[in-house]
């Protein structure tokens, strides 16, 4: 599945960013896309509105120097956690 | 620079405030001065669904009913109710009667805020979206519109010259003060009262801040390498602003003197500062006053405890000051009584005034580790005596504003 989640994240930083989605590599940080500060923060929003996730508050780091990789291993962390909790409460 | 003649000098003759650390002008210098925080957890009643988990809230020691009739009450947002409890601490200071002489007609009021009746507004909201009502409370304008602070305290004690709010983000204070102390300048008033008022900790605008990801989760600790982002405040600080002839021949006690100004725009991003921005602010305020950089001795800065602002205001600190900056002291009291957005220029301004008349400077809190990238001397944790001549207040707003006050020893 984790193709998939990538491939999602990837085409919604194309929307944000207004760049052809093949364009997008697993090393790009936001900033090399040109997505900067609050624009980083929207698409964080983005992101979490369409996986229906909240990810941790990460004070002290820019979110435009990750990598659009680190992205990834985050929402797929968020969606684990998230489905671990749901058959937890079964 | 403009040249303007400055024939016309402004002092402070009065000052009040609601803040984190208790009613009075006199608690919140005397927790600042004693490095004491009022960062604690969030008092909320959806405290338990929030991810922000810590504020400065005004302590439930601030009774907004006191001495206040409950007509003038019913029309006032809790933002006011600040506002007011604050201006009449100062005119009382202040020994001033606007019933005598035609004074109230010579008098401004100039109050900023950042959103004005937030509570109301979000009261109403729920109201009709949560709870589908079909009506909203018939106060609910003239408690959420922006001016209310500024026109109840004109209503109250029957002032009427120029009277009007101030909306610039976290530089809302700053913007009024000096608008304020303009218009005395200009011979348009011979006293003003102003300063700045915020309410904003409610549900909605909780849930604001925490998707900008700019929130600390343990405390605000401005210039620290470990800072994780800004804390939340509220309160009120308001000041009667006086012609200085006018204070000294009715022998008024002068607190300090509103000895200059400087205001800019950064023109680049909506919410990243910019060192040359806020540097040109703070050397116009120099200019204006008549101050050299060896003669400023303490600045309050604007220290959030953000990532973005504390590097960049140092930098812009010695930008404007060159090798003086190695001199100055250098504290944000955000660290103690958070971050009021508009409101904080004017809780600042207690500091600044509190730090001239006690000869002590606030250090600032929660300074564990200095931030190599912050190059200045901060004062952490400890107050440290020493007489301030001159300083400068700095606020810096969303949206790339600048507001820096040059303050004064009283003459």
């Amino acid at each position: 599945m984790t193709d998939t989640t990538q491939q999602q994240v990837f085409d919604i930083i194309a929307k944000q960013a207004k760049i052809d989605v093949t364009t997008i590599k697993p090393e790009s940080t936001l900033k090399d896309l040109g997505i900067a500060s609050l624009e980083a923060i929207e698409l964080i929003f983005d992101i979490e509105e369409h996986f229906d996730i909240t990810f941790p508050d990460q004070q002290g780091a820019n979110f435009d120097t990750d990598t659009t990789q680190s992205l990834v291993d985050a929402v797929q962390k968020a969606l684990d956690e998230k489905a671990a909790a749901g058959e937890g409460s079964k | 620079m403009p040249t303007v003649p400055q024939m016309r000098r402004v002092v402070i003759t009065g000052m009040g405030a609601i803040s984190p650390l208790g009613v009075g002008a006199e608690a919140l210098w005397q927790g600042l001065r004693e490095g004491r925080s009022a960062i604690g957890p969030l008092q909320h009643p959806d405290a338990d669904r929030l991810r922000v988990k810590i504020a400065a809230q005004v302590p439930a020691s601030f009774d907004p009913t006191a001495n206040i009739d409950e007509r003038t009450l019913i029309m006032l947002d809790r933002t006011s109710e600040f506002a007011l409890h604050a201006a009449r601490e100062a005119i009382a200071q202040s020994g001033l009667d606007f019933s005598q002489n035609g004074l109230g007609v010579r008098t401004a009021v100039v109050v900023g805020t950042g959103v004005g009746g937030e509570t109301t507004q979000d009261e109403q909201s729920k109201r009709l979206y949560a709870e589908n009502s079909q009506r909203a409370h018939p106060l609910t304008i003239v408690r959420v519109m922006t001016n209310a602070s500024a026109s109840q305290i004109s209503i109250a004690y029957g002032l009427r010259g120029p009277t009007f709010a101030v909306c610039s983000a976290c530089a809302s204070a700053n913007h009024a003060i000096i608008q304020a102390a303009q218009m005395i300048r200009y011979g348009m008033a011979d006293v003003a009262i102003t300063g700045a008022t915020e309410a904003c900790l409610t549900y909605g605008a909780l849930r604001s801040w925490e998707a900008m990801r700019v929130l600390a989760d343990d405390t605000c600790r401005p210039f620290s390498a470990n800072r994780r982002g800004l804390v939340l405040g509220e309160g009120a600080a308001i000041f009667v602003l006086e012609l200085l002839e006018h204070a000294q021949a009715r022998g008024a006690t002068i607190l300090a003197e509103v000895a200059g100004f400087g205001m800019t725009a950064d023109a680049t991003d909506i919410v990243m500062p910019s060192a040359e921005g806020s540097s040109a602010a703070m050397s116009q305020a120099m200019a204006d006053a008549g101050l050299a950089p060896q003669d400023v001795d303490y600045i309050n800065a604007h220290g959030t405890g953000t990532q973005a602002n504390d590097v960049t205001e140092s930098r812009a600190i010695r930008m404007a000051f060159g090798a003086h900056a190695d001199r100055l002291a250098v504290s944000s009291t955000k660290s103690m009584h958070g971050h009021a957005l508009g409101a904080s220029g004017a809780l600042e301004l207690v500091a600044v005034v509190g730090a001239m008349r006690d000869s002590v400077v606030p250090p600032t809190a929660n300074l564990d580790k200095v931030d190599p990238a912050c190059d200045l001397d901060y004062v952490p944790n400890v107050a440290r005596p020493m007489p301030v001549r001159a300083a400068l207040s700095n606020s810096f707003a969303f949206g790339g504003l600048n507001a820096v006050l040059a303050i004064k020893h009283a003459p």
